[in-house]
């Protein structure tokens, strides 16, 4: 039973597209991320399974449940963990009064190690609090029940990078207990960081669904070679190579085989060579650019389904309890 | 899971712990405006003035709209000056303003998707935050009786405690049914600044507009009006207690709590 299946899942505000066809799944244990600008649909396409807003068209479900019926999806809240990337907290109350309450809605098992881990005082009213010890009281909320699934829209938006750190470690550990995650997120880095599989959103729709590995051996290597001749333009301008700079360095991305990498700097007395994978964004710029490389093609909805788990999809487990 | 409590009752509770050091002002500020009133009566009573006819000669609209019968006497003076005034209209335009900005607050503030990701009904939260202002209600109608009594006694004068006890057990179901009314505005109007201010004016309309209906042929149709059905002057100075009147208004404060619950289980959450 996959965490998340969403199907056809459409969502207009009166004539604005939200989403449209939005159909994935993501599976038993794994992390999945939804990639894409601001305004593409992330935001829209989890409040919609979370049932904050009545989807147009399509359905879904989580953890088995039907996430459009009240009923259903309710029961599937209470192993669900939701964290917002700009949490609504009520200014006014203290931490603790904030925690204390969402504590009564759906447990706290793990609430004092997590407040412990973060470093959290929860006796400081929220107002008060750093827009990242904000982030860490919802935080906190969307982990403290040990959810089953974890749905992070923009989660680490408000943390520095060192408390970026952590919670990528505690998002690893709750996987490695069983968790599946849905994380959106606009940073490319923290998606292939984190997740086994990203769908790319862009406005509305779901363009591709790729494993990150796949993403990343897509997006080729970069180059930079300093040879002791003198370099020739023209030399270099074989099929395979990308973005060439001839200067002192030389440096290109390279998206070809090594060998014909290595035949082609076998001419030169090579001083100095490094072979770096090359930025992801260079890989996922090509979604943006309307055209779609790979087997997955560029078609809106049903690039993907519940059989579309990637090569870098973990192995499904059993349920968390 | 047993050990959680109701969701319904962990937001009541949570929304009135957060209002309690709020109303626990107004309450102080409303019984400093009582006792304020209270000391002027002496003077008033003793300036050998006739009061009561000074106030027949206002238009009937006018008597209608401030529960003017007597005014002379202590039940009167207070009727008139503070229990139409205050607890009518203020308290209950001023409770119609905060239960405007619940839900349509929580909503536009995201606090609504923090909540309903947990394991919680829509209804629930509409009950929640209808509950959450009901100790208000209840703090207010408790202490004031005891102040207006200590400050009528603190004048010289006597009052009957069985009406001054009415005239605030009648004042909770108005209450209830002003909160009512905000609740529902709360989950009609999205943005909480307007749902505030919906709630308050679409009360202080109806109030309006019984007022003026009352010396007409159309005096029936002012009993729309929640005013209309709590009347604190014949409480005080007849010591006439419309049950009906607090029966009608309980039925209306279920009615509309239950339409904010309808209306809030097919909202979209667009905050």
């Amino acid at each position: 039973m996959p965490a998340i299946e969403c199907r056809d899942l459409t969502k207009y505000y009166g004539d604005v597209r939200g989403i449209e066809d939005v159909s994935f799944a993501v599976e038993d244990g794994e992390v999945f991320g939804f990639l894409g600008p601001n305004g593409a649909g992330k935001t829209t396409a989890i409040r919609t399974l979370l049932g904050f807003l009545s989807p147009t068209s399509g359905g879904a479900t989580l953890l088995g449940r039907d996430a459009t019926d009240p009923v259903e999806s309710r029961r599937a809240r209470e192993r669900i963990g939701y964290l917002p990337g700009d949490p609504g907290l009520d200014r006014d109350r203290t931490a603790a009064a904030f925690l204390d309450h969402q504590a009564a809605l759906r447990g706290e098992s793990s609430r004092d190690e997590l407040v412990d881990r973060f470093g959290l005082d929860e006796s400081r009213r929220i107002a008060d609090l750093s827009r990242g010890n904000r982030q860490k009281v919802a935080l906190v909320a969307a982990f403290m029940h040990d959810p089953d699934l974890l749905l992070l829209d923009e989660p680490t938006s408000g943390l520095d990078p060192l408390l970026q750190e952590e919670f990528a470690a505690l998002v690893r550990e709750r996987v490695d207990d069983g968790a599946s995650v849905l994380l959106s997120s606009h940073v490319l880095g923290e998606v292939a960081a984190l997740c086994d599989r990203v769908g790319v959103l862009r406005e509305g729709h779901l363009v591709a669904v790729e494993s990150v590995s796949d993403l990343r051996s897509r997006g080729g290597k970069q180059v930079r070679v300093r040879v002791a001749e003198e370099v020739d333009r023209a030399d270099f301008e074989v099929r395979g190579i990308m973005n060439l700079r001839v200067g002192e360095t030389v440096s290109f991305t390279w998206t070809g085989e090594y060998d014909a990498l290595i035949d082609l700097l076998s001419g030169y007395t090579v001083l100095d060579l490094d072979v770096v994978d090359a930025p992801l964004e260079e890989a996922f710029m090509t979604f943006y650019d309307g055209d779609v490389p790979g087997p997955t093609g560029s078609g809106s909805g049903g690039t993907s389904g519940p059989d579309a788990a990637g090569s870098g999809a973990v192995d499904s487990r059993g349920e968390g309890r | 899971m047993s050990d959680r409590p109701a969701p319904w009752l962990a937001i009541a509770r949570y929304d009135a712990t957060g209002r309690a050091r709020g109303s626990l002002v107004v309450a102080g500020l409303l019984s400093a405006f009582l006792l304020l009133f209270l000391a002027f009566f002496p003077s008033l009573s003793t300036a050998g003035i006739d009061l009561d006819a000074y106030v027949e000669a206002f238009p009937p609209a006018f008597q209608e709209a401030f529960g003017i019968i007597a005014i002379s006497s202590i039940e009167g003076f207070l009727a008139v000056e503070f229990y139409q005034f205050a607890w009518l209209l203020l308290v209950g335009l001023y409770l119609a303003y905060l239960a405007g900005g619940t839900i349509a607050g929580d909503v536009a503030s995201g606090r609504m998707d923090l909540t309903l990701s947990a394991p919680v009904a829509r209804r629930d939260v509409v009950i929640g935050r209808f509950l959450g202002l009901v100790p208000l209600v209840v703090l207010l109608n408790v202490a004031l009786p005891v102040v207006a009594y200590v400050g009528v006694l603190a004048v010289g004068e006597m009052i009957a405690v069985e009406r001054l006890a009415a005239v605030h057990a009648l004042a909770v179901p108005y209450h209830l049914t002003c909160v009512a009314v905000g609740i529902a505005v709360s989950t009609l109007v999205s943005r909480p600044g307007i749902a505030q201010r919906v709630a308050l004016g679409a009360l202080f309309a109806l109030f309006m507009f019984e007022s003026v209906v009352a010396s007409t042929d159309y005096a029936e149709a002012g009993d729309l009006s929640p005013t209309a059905h709590y009347d604190p002057s014949a409480v005080l100075v007849l010591g006439e207690y419309d049950l009906t009147g607090a029966a009608v208004l309980l039925a209306a404060t279920t009615v509309l709590v239950a339409l904010a619950v309808v209306r809030f289980r097919r909202a979209d959450l667009s905050g």
